[in-house]
């Protein structure tokens, strides 16, 4: 496998691995100052895609920094990627990246894991700099019932 | 000094109207008379008519009594309700939960309906009825419906109910000209499985003591002595409804929450309105788009809460965007204040579930119906009371109906 693509793989598994972790610094880290978060589901009921998530990067800094004033579930995520597709641009120094996820949710007391949602990464990832970065990251979910749902973005 | 088991399970000193028995929000019993008694009689919203905008437009519901519905834009642009079911051997008529069909024709047999529910076509209806049976007598059976209050699609399973608006009264009055002010479009519709009572979730919009749950709620109005917060009055209509004064949300307080100017045809500026309908509804008026909470209870610990976000059919791509984005900040699964909602909800299912030894609930605040008055909960309860019979501080007793004819 090429270098180039490994870097972007993990990328996509670092990013994963800092969110579950709570390390929101360090998932910020891997992003570009213009970075762009969104998270969104279709609905068969209306016939229509429902954005729940849409933040810049800033708005993503202050998320995560008014997280510790809210009362949120304690339970923590786990996010399983898996890269399907590296398309690279190398004009443009970009690859447009889509992983499978899954996102398992392990009870605070007992320990019970369930499957807490399913989706799709839709990343942009920079390739112009020392390392590959997040420019823009779209969640796709397929799960619309998320019970009590969640204040972490996946 | 922490209590014994005959003090925890004691009546609390409070008249009866100020407590609620914790066996009314998880005995199986109560919740199968409650399907018979109240949602199988009263008028549930459904669906917004924009869901089925377009002619031969259907949207299946799942009806709190246990029925499953079918709602049709029929030929004649009306809309109508049926029982989605196919009168021939009881298979589910319509299976995905909106579409687009001339005739409603169900897979198994290919029996075929139309949109006003009549029989259209039976296979080789003739070769094997003769003439016992014919397409006149196999028609779907409709259900009460009204279009209404800002172009919802009400359904009542009972032939025999009173009118829409004889069951709403007054209680939607201050919130109709945001609801007339323009056409409207439903932009989310999504689900949530709870592990709780339904009426735990209606108390908690029913209540706003809850704000200390909320950080949002707090800097943007309970801790701001000009937000107008505390003066919020609580009014009580018949049947059960109820509704909150508004206030002036103070947005900036909250840093990130993204908030736009763009607000809602006829609310003031930064206003909030909110009404609670019996059994199961609320409307919920604030920033840039109308929230509507509509629950469908499976069991006395079991709902399924349905939440749809509603913008203006006028909008442009820019406008809904931001609709969009205002309602996320905490209105989403990822909100701020839903998740918090939820989550003490489910935590009150939890502890007070069968067998929980739970103490009676309390709904005493008084504060001259201001906003952390719990007159909304006590009000609920009279209706609920009132039409099961029961006393919701003591539902084992000999029921009220049979007290009052002794």
């Amino acid at each position: 496998m090429n270098t180039e693509r490994t870097q972007v793989e993990e990328l996509v598994y670092d990013t994963c691995m800092l969110l579950d972790a709570k390390d929101f610094k360090g998932y910020l880290d891997h992003c570009d100052a213009q970075y762009e978060y969104k998270l969104s589901a279709y609905s068969p009921e209306i016939k229509r895609e429902m954005t729940w998530l849409d933040h810049n990067r800033a708005e993503m800094e202050e998320l995560f920094h008014t997280l510790p004033k809210h009362n949120t579930d304690p339970s923590p995520l786990t996010r399983s990627a898996v890269v399907y597709k590296v398309s690279f641009d190398k004009a443009a120094k970009r690859a447009n990246v889509v992983s499978g996820v899954h996102i398992f949710k392990t009870a605070i007391d007992g320990g019970v894991t369930q499957l807490f949602a399913i989706g799709k990464y839709f990343d942009t990832v920079a390739l112009d700099g020392d390392q590959p970065r997040l420019l823009a990251r779209h969640v796709k979910l397929d799960t619309r019932d998320l019970g009590w749902g969640h204040h972490i973005p996946f | 000094m922490s209590r014994t088991s005959a003090q925890w399970t004691q009546k609390p000193k409070l008249p009866p109207s100020h407590y609620a028995d914790p066996l009314i929000y998880s005995d199986p019993d109560i919740f199968e008379e409650e399907k018979e008694k109240i949602f199988r009689k009263v008028w549930h919203l459904a669906i917004h008519e924009s869901e089925v905008a377009k002619l031969y437009d259907y949207r299946t519901y799942q009806h709190p009594g246990g029925t499953q519905l079918v709602i049709v834009r029929g030929e004649d642009m009306k809309v109508r309700t049926f029982y989605n079911i196919c009168p021939h051997r009881g298979n589910l008529l319509v299976y995905e939960p909106s579409g687009n069909a001339k005739k409603l024709v169900c897979i198994f047999h290919q029996w075929a309906f139309s949109g006003t529910g009549e029989c259209v076509d039976i296979p080789r209806g003739e070769a094997g009825y003769q003439q016992r049976l014919c397409k006149e007598d196999l028609s779907l059976k409709e259900v009460r419906t009204e279009v209404g209050y800002g172009g919802f699609v009400w359904v009542n399973l009972d032939d025999n109910c009173c009118s829409l608006k004889e069951h709403i009264g007054p209680a939607l009055d201050y919130m109709m000209p945001e609801l007339e002010a323009e056409p409207m479009e439903t932009l989310w519709y999504y689900q949530a499985h709870l592990h709780t009572n339904f009426k735990l979730i209606h108390d908690t919009n029913s209540e706003f003591y809850h704000d200390y749950l909320h950080y949002y709620n707090r800097v943007t109005g309970m801790l701001d002595p000009n937000s107008g917060y505390f003066q919020r009055k609580y009014e009580a209509f018949p049947n059960g409804h109820a509704s909150v004064g508004s206030m002036m949300v103070k947005y900036d307080a909250y840093k990130g929450s993204g908030r736009s100017e763009l607000g809602w045809p006829k609310l003031p500026p930064k206003g909030w309105k909110l009404v609670d309908l019996f059994p199961c509804i609320t409307f919920n008026l604030r920033t840039s788009v109308l929230r509507i909470d509509s629950y469908i209870p499976l069991s006395p610990n079991h709902v399924i809460l349905e939440f749809r976000i509603l913008g203006l059919k006028s909008d442009t791509p820019a406008q809904r965007h931001q609709r969009e984005k205002d309602a996320a900040v905490i209105w989403s699964p990822f909100g701020r204040n839903l998740h918090e909602d939820l989550l003490a909800s489910s935590g009150q299912g939890i502890a007070m579930a069968r067998g929980s030894e739970s103490m009676h609930v309390l709904q005493a605040r008084e504060e001259d119906l201001t906003i952390h008055d719990e007159v909304g909960m006590r009000h609920y309860l009279a209706e609920w009371s009132r039409r099961m019979g029961r006393s919701s501080s003591n539902p084992l007793a000999v029921p009220l109906a049979r007290a009052r004819a002794a």
